[in-house]
């Protein structure tokens, strides 16, 4: 019995949100939607075009992909790596970690667009290729809008610990490095997902907006600017789809990694 | 031992803090081998080539890159250049050794000692756009092709008065200055004024450096140039866009009638008495004729009430007005090429700057 | 000795000592910016210099000083942010309202929902500007939009984390559908919807500003760029990413005072 609602709901959970989406392509395609939102084929050009011209433009789209891609996964990377250390230090040092935590997660309301062209001039003596210089900066934004999110669910992670397993802990007579490596660390895996939830979709739109500002020109964000500025929507929309497509692509693998990460634990 | 404790926290968070922002002021000792090149350099041409084989050749992009990817030809370089910011730090600090500048803004900046400015002075050399052949026009005057069909003398009444405004800056810059000024434009006084003056060279004086006397003319010769430079630098991904481009003539981007009647005062009472027009950028004597039009009163005496928008942000200028957001809009020849390529319907009306802006500046 | 000792653990003193150290960091590398730049105001000032240009009576464009231009710009965004935050906050609520009551709207609307917050918001924008054909309507969907997300999906959350228990009491109670939701889902999802709120509130006014950049105007974004494109001092440029970064963060703390106030669950928490 129980197998099978669940068969049924798994089978639920993609087809009902395939058709939504076909019956969405389809009024588009159509030209129902445009009706709908009393807009025209131009700002909002069919999806033939628009895989028209990505399938054209391959080459191209792939270069733009792989340079955001790098900038969104290192500091991605890296903004974890930093947010969880602070995560660490917080929980070894209660009092002045917290204060600490705060002052991270102030960053976050501090809008990219100020951020960006900020990171790019602090960065000018990085290097004397344009290149590394605008990787650094960008990847450097990406860092600290996902050091955030991790710094602070890896912080309840380590801390919110299951009822009286410090106790038992204790009753072991576990050391303080033990307690950490044995109880808090495993304790904060899936608040480390969470956090991840969160600063994946960030990562990428940080990269995006980062390119925007960048001095060496390239990137699906700087493509969809510029397409944008000089009037190509029918382009702009196909570096529109290329970026949903790789947040959702990193989305999923983030899913995969996830579900066989936490499977031990149920 | 806590206190200990609390005093290892402080340094390893400090550490933390540090590598976050590190990057910015490392290494601060390389100098650039390249910018040593182009002041070596005896002519503009040897410069061209020196900056751009050095890699630090400096436009914005985003459709105002054309004119450099057609100077860079010329000089048989690669059409690469660095995505330079609105400001002249690359310049200053040598990222950019041939820094692209507007004469009547960015190359004020560099010069000028006041508020923003760098203070170069005469330390400054430029390289004309229209000098070396590859001009092509910018700030002019467009709306839809229905729009001035539906209201023809509005679109009359509008270039007219709009003209007539810039008649007046042209031969006030100072008093021009002043009303952009207390238009609310946030440019400094200094800058503005340096601005008006500069403006009104382009206004008057054409490519070859003739005066024009004619306000907003569109000039035959200069407008095919514009767009044969267009069709060759101008590279669009969506290939039924690309083809458009190349088919495209002088009579899909422009109509001379609306200015002619305009000019001659062939015009009647407006259709639609209240419109607005979206500049290309910021608030400032860039734009000083709308400006001096509206606060003269020159709108009011054709019957018309006119909202003046600013620019300067990601939705541009040609489709603000193709959405009808607004009814007339201040663009450069080659965005609205673009913008037709792409599938837009707009029509130019007026063509205020008779000569490019444009111009690449080095340190001498 | 002991009254040392708990000033010097106590929280405010903590926090304190951060920003101290915060500004150190800063003004170390604003001196070291200073001596090598030219324009150190473009890269990095002192906070001194920032606190100044607010403070200054000098008026920047024809008739505000900076600090009023702020003022006046920051009036601007932070409404349209705050409509679009109730906006969001609704809509958010109530499609998880909905997804819970009915599976098939629930499977239907996910993943979607997660779409929103992949999808780049500045290239939409146009999109959004040409189908309102209004820059301030937009600018205000685009707030409702990217706060919807957070909002609906901590909601939904919390009405799946009602313990199985008192589902099923209030079940064997037969209680109705309202009666369920009124007395048990909708208390207990109270603190799932706060997190939602807290996280979105800084997002709506940091979306607010993005969208601000779009167009001319007035808003904190236009300010924004139209100082880092040389219009005006670059002081205001400075001014407006220490301004965003403090009411982003009173923003959050405004939530949580509004979560104490509203829900009994949090002043019995504090007491203990």
């Amino acid at each position: 019995m129980p197998k099978k609602i669940n068969m049924k709901t798994a089978a639920g959970s993609v087809i009902y949100p395939t058709l939504f989406g076909a019956a969405v392509i389809i009024s588009w395609q159509t030209g129902f939607l445009h009706k709908l939102l009393k807009t025209d084929e131009y700002v909002l050009p069919y999806p033939t075009k628009i895989l028209h011209i990505m399938h054209e433009n391959s080459d191209k789209i792939m270069l733009n992909v792989q340079a955001s891609v790098k900038v969104a996964l290192l500091g991605l990377l890296l903004g974890s790596l930093i947010g969880y250390f602070i995560a660490i230090i917080a929980t070894v040092f209660p009092k002045y970690g917290s204060g600490g935590l705060t002052i991270v997660s102030a960053f976050n309301a501090i809008p990219i667009v100020a951020l960006a062209p900020v990171f790019i001039n602090w960065t000018k003596d990085v290097s004397e290729e344009a290149e590394v210089r605008s990787m650094v900066a960008k990847v450097l934004v990406v860092t600290v809008t996902s050091m955030a999110a991790m710094s602070v669910n890896a912080y309840r992670g380590l801390t919110e610990l299951p009822p009286f397993s410090d106790d038992l802990m204790k009753t072991y007579a576990a050391g303080k490095v033990t307690e950490f490596f044995k109880l808090c660390l495993p304790n904060s895996l899936p608040y480390i997902f969470t956090a991840l939830r969160v600063s994946v979709p960030g990562s990428v739109i940080g990269a995006l907006v980062s390119e925007y500002f960048a001095e060496y020109i390239i990137g699906v964000g700087r493509q969809i600017r510029e397409n944008i500025l000089i009037a190509q929507y029918a382009t702009a929309w196909a570096y529109i789809i290329t970026a949903c497509i790789i947040g959702i692509a990193m989305y999923i693998v983030l899913m995969i990694v996830e579900t066989i990460a936490l499977r031990k634990r149920k | 031992m806590r206190k200990l404790r609390n005093t290892l926290a402080i340094i390893a968070a400090m550490a933390i803090v540090s590598t976050a922002f590190a990057g910015c002021g490392s290494s601060e000792s390389n100098s650039s081998g390249a910018s040593a090149d182009i002041s070596s350099a005896e002519t503009d041409g040897d410069r061209i080539i020196a900056a751009a084989q050095a890699g630090k050749v400096g436009n914005w992009g985003l459709g105002n890159e054309y004119e450099i990817l057609a100077l860079l030809t010329k000089y048989g370089q690669k059409t690469e250049y660095l995505s330079q910011s609105f400001d002249m730090d690359g310049f200053d600090d040598g990222s950019i050794t041939l820094a692209s500048a507007m004469t009547y803004n960015e190359l004020g900046l560099v010069k000028n000692s006041y508020e923003g400015g760098y203070g170069y002075g005469d330390n400054v050399g430029i390289i004309d756009m229209n000098d070396e052949g590859v001009a092509m026009l910018e700030d002019n005057l467009f709306c839809t092709k229905e729009f001035a069909q539906n209201n023809p003398n509005t679109v009359k009444a509008f270039i007219s008065a709009s003209m007539k405004g810039w008649e007046y800056a042209c031969q006030n810059p100072e008093e021009a200055a002043q009303i952009v000024f207390e238009a609310g434009s946030s440019v400094s006084s200094e800058h503005q004024a340096y601005m008006a003056s500069e403006v009104k060279k382009l206004v008057e004086t054409d490519t070859d450096g003739n005066a024009v006397n004619e306000y907003g003319k569109m000039d035959e010769e200069a407008m095919q140039q514009t767009l044969d430079l267009a069709k060759q630098y101008i590279s669009l991904d969506d290939s039924s866009a690309a083809s458009k481009l190349q088919n495209l003539t002088l009579d899909d981007i422009r109509d001379t009638s609306y200015w002619t009647d305009a000019i001659s005062g062939n015009f009647g009472a407006p259709e639609k008495s209240s419109v607005s027009i979206q500049l290309k950028w910021l608030p400032q004597c860039q734009f000083m004729g709308y400006y001096v039009a509206k606060a003269k009163g020159y709108y009011d005496e054709v019957g018309l009430s006119v909202d003046i928008v600013s620019g300067g942000g990601d939705i541009g200028e040609t489709t603000a007005v193709n959405n009808g957001t607004v009814d007339f809009g201040v663009t450069w020849v080659s965005n609205l090429i673009s913008a037709n390529s792409g599938g837009m319907d707009l029509l130019e009306i007026a063509q205020v700057y008779q000569r490019s802006g444009l111009v690449l500046v080095y340190k001498k | 000795m002991k009254k040392i000792k708990r000033i010097l653990t106590s929280k405010i003193f903590v926090t304190l000592i951060w920003i101290v150290a915060l500004i150190v960091v800063w003004e170390l590398f604003a001196f070291h910016v200073e001596q090598t730049k030219r324009t150190p105001e473009n890269i990095q000032p002192h906070l001194s210099g920032i606190v100044d240009s607010l403070t200054s009576s000098r008026k920047i464009n024809g008739s505000q000083t900076a600090l009023q231009m702020v003022m006046e710009n920051a009036k601007a965004t932070l409404s349209r942010a705050g409509i679009g935050y109730i906006i969001g906050i609704a809509a958010g609520s109530v499609l998880a309202l909905f997804m819970s009551l009915s599976g098939v709207i629930e499977k239907l609307a996910f993943p979607y929902l997660m779409l929103i917050q992949l999808i780049p918001i500045l290239g939409m924008a146009p999109i959004i500007n040409a189908i309102t054909g209004d820059i301030a309507k937009s600018r205000i969907i685009i707030a409702a939009i990217l706060t919807f997300y957070p909002v609906a999906a901590n909601t939904l959350a919390g009405f799946k984390a009602v313990q199985k228990e008192k589902y099923e009491l209030m079940y064997s109670y037969a209680a109705n559908k309202f009666q369920l939701y009124t007395k048990t889902m909708i208390p207990a999802c109270i603190p799932y919807f706060f997190t939602g709120l807290k996280i979105s509130a800084p997002m709506a006014i940091t979306a607010s500003i993005l969208v601000d950049t779009l167009q001319g105007g007035i808003g904190l974004g236009c300010l924004l760029s139209q100082s880092l494109k040389g219009a005006m001092t670059r002081y205001v440029f400075w001014d407006i990413v220490f301004f965003s970064a403090v009411i982003g963060i009173l923003s959050f703390y405004l939530m949580g005072v509004l979560e104490t106030i509203l829900c009994p669950y949090k002043r019995i928490g504090k007491k203990e």
